[in-house]
This record gives C-alpha cells, sequence and structure tokens, in this order.
C-alpha cells in the first residue's frame, strides 16, 4: 500500500512537472506547411517582383493571387497556439502601408512602372523579410526539440 | 561627399535630435539607433550613392529607407518577442529624422 501510495506521488509530481514545462512552451511548434508555404511565397514574389519594369496591368491578377495567398498564410499563422510573433511578422508584410511586400506592389500599381534600380534594391528588401520569417519558422524547430530533451530530462 | 563623412554626419545629426527632443528615452533610442545604424550601414551608404547619382529618386530612397526600418521590426519580432516591440512611434520618427538628414545631406552635392 504504502509503495502504491509512494508511486502515485512520483507520478503526481511528474505530472505536474510536464504540465509546467507544456505551459512555458509559448512559441508554437515548427510548421512544416507554414515553412513550405512560405518559402514557395518567397520564390513567387521574387519571381513577380522582377516583372515590375513591366506595366502593372499586365500583371494584375498574379499580384492579387500572391497578395491573396499571403493573406491565406496570416490566417492560418493567426490560428495557431502561441504563434503571435509569426502572425505579427505576417501582418507587417500583408500591410500596404507599410514597405515590404504589399507595399511594394501598392506601390508597383500606383506607379505603372518601375525603374531597375529602385527594383534591385527593394527586391533585396522583401527577400530578407521572407527570409526572417522563413528562419523564424526553422528556429521553432529548434526550440521544440530543445523543450523536448528538457521535459526528458526532467523526467529522467 | 564620401561615405564615411555621410555616415558619420547622420550619426552626429542623429544624436544631437536625439538628446534635444528625446531626453528622457536618450539610452534606449541611442541604443536601438545604434542598431539600425550598424545592420543598415551598407545599405544606407548604398542608396545615398544612387541617390545622389539620380538613378534612385528621393521619393525611391524615403521608400527604401521606411522598408528597412520595417525590415528591423520583424528581426525585432523574430530576435526580442513581440513584447519588446514598444517603440512604434518612435521608428516612425527616426525614420523621418534620417531621411531629413539624408536629403539635407545630398540636396548640396545635387
Amino acid at each position: 500500500m504504502k509503495i502504491s501510495k509512494l508511486n502515485l506521488a512520483s507520478f503526481l509530481i511528474i505530472l505536474s512537472f510536464t504540465i509546467t514545462s507544456c505551459i512555458s512552451t509559448k512559441t508554437a511548434l515548427y510548421d512544416h506547411y507554414s515553412y513550405q508555404k512560405t518559402t514557395e511565397l518567397k520564390v513567387e514574389t521574387i519571381k513577380l517582383m522582377n516583372a515590375a519594369t513591366q506595366p502593372y496591368t499586365t500583371h494584375k491578377e498574379e499580384v492579387e493571387n500572391l497578395l491573396l495567398d499571403l493573406d491565406k498564410l496570416a490566417e492560418y499563422e493567426k490560428n495557431k497556439p502561441n504563434n503571435e510573433i509569426t502572425f505579427a511578422m505576417c501582418k507587417v508584410l500583408s500591410d500596404k502601408e507599410k514597405n515590404l511586400l504589399a507595399g511594394f506592389f501598392k506601390r508597383w500599381e500606383a506607379k505603372g512602372i518601375l525603374s531597375k534600380a529602385f527594383l534591385e534594391e527593394s527586391k533585396k528588401q522583401v527577400s530578407d523579410a521572407l527570409d526572417l520569417l522563413i528562419q523564424y519558422e526553422i528556429k521553432k524547430d529548434k526550440e521544440s526539440k530543445d523543450e523536448l530533451l528538457n521535459l526528458i530530462n526532467l523526467n529522467a | 561627399m564620401d561615405n564615411d563623412k555621410f555616415i558619420g554626419e547622420l550619426k552626429s545629426k542623429l544624436k544631437t535630435i536625439i538628446t534635444n527632443s528625446y531626453k528622457d528615452l536618450k539610452p534606449e533610442l541611442e541604443k536601438d539607433l545604434n542598431a539600425f545604424l550598424e545592420t543598415s550601414r551598407e545599405k544606407l551608404e548604398r542608396w545615398f550613392t544612387l541617390s545622389a547619382s539620380g538613378d534612385i529618386t528621393e521619393e525611391e530612397l524615403e521608400w527604401l529607407i521606411k522598408s528597412q526600418l520595417d525590415l528591423v521590426t520583424l528581426q525585432t519580432l523574430q530576435t526580442a518577442g513581440i513584447s519588446k516591440i514598444r517603440l512604434n512611434t518612435l521608428k516612425n520618427n527616426i525614420a523621418k529624422i534620417i531621411f531629413k538628414v539624408i536629403i539635407e545631406l545630398i540636396i548640396p552635392v545635387v
């Protein structure tokens, strides 16, 4: 009887540590779908940006589709628990009033055609921004592994 | 004007503005500003040259400076977390200051 009470106590202690560890994990887990979609979005964005020395009207539909894909990704990220940072990053990219992805396409639409020099510089900016989002998703994988290792070590 | 002189003047003008207008936030703002200038130096120098030679317009230069500040926001989000993002208004002021200083420095060159 004593042994079984001891076992129960040990089980409860381990369970409480496990719950505490899970609660302290504030970042969403690595998501391969997010990683894949963001990588695809980067490739498509850069390809479409390269066309900005041509009239916007000839690429209007492609731009609208791309922005729709970005909105879909933002909505997906918004509904994942503990994913505020990724969602905030998506919002910066999809905000037409800011000067990154959606802001670039807004400018192209307003100007009709963009200069080669400006295009090359802004392309680096948008590409760097999307890289930050991709790297952040990869970082989650490492954080998830570290959390798992902590949990295993704690319960060892 | 060479690029070193340009960055030097930009830094000194920004520090003067911070000391005069944002005295209470000086240490925090200076830290942010130094980080911004450190990560943006190469780009700012290149854009300054492109603007001075007329390859990009003043409006395009302003767009790029603002995009760099948005990029710094993303970088801060990625490294520090959302709770640390509380200098948004000041970030816009920094953009205005940098743009004003660059334009003042470019105008005598053009």
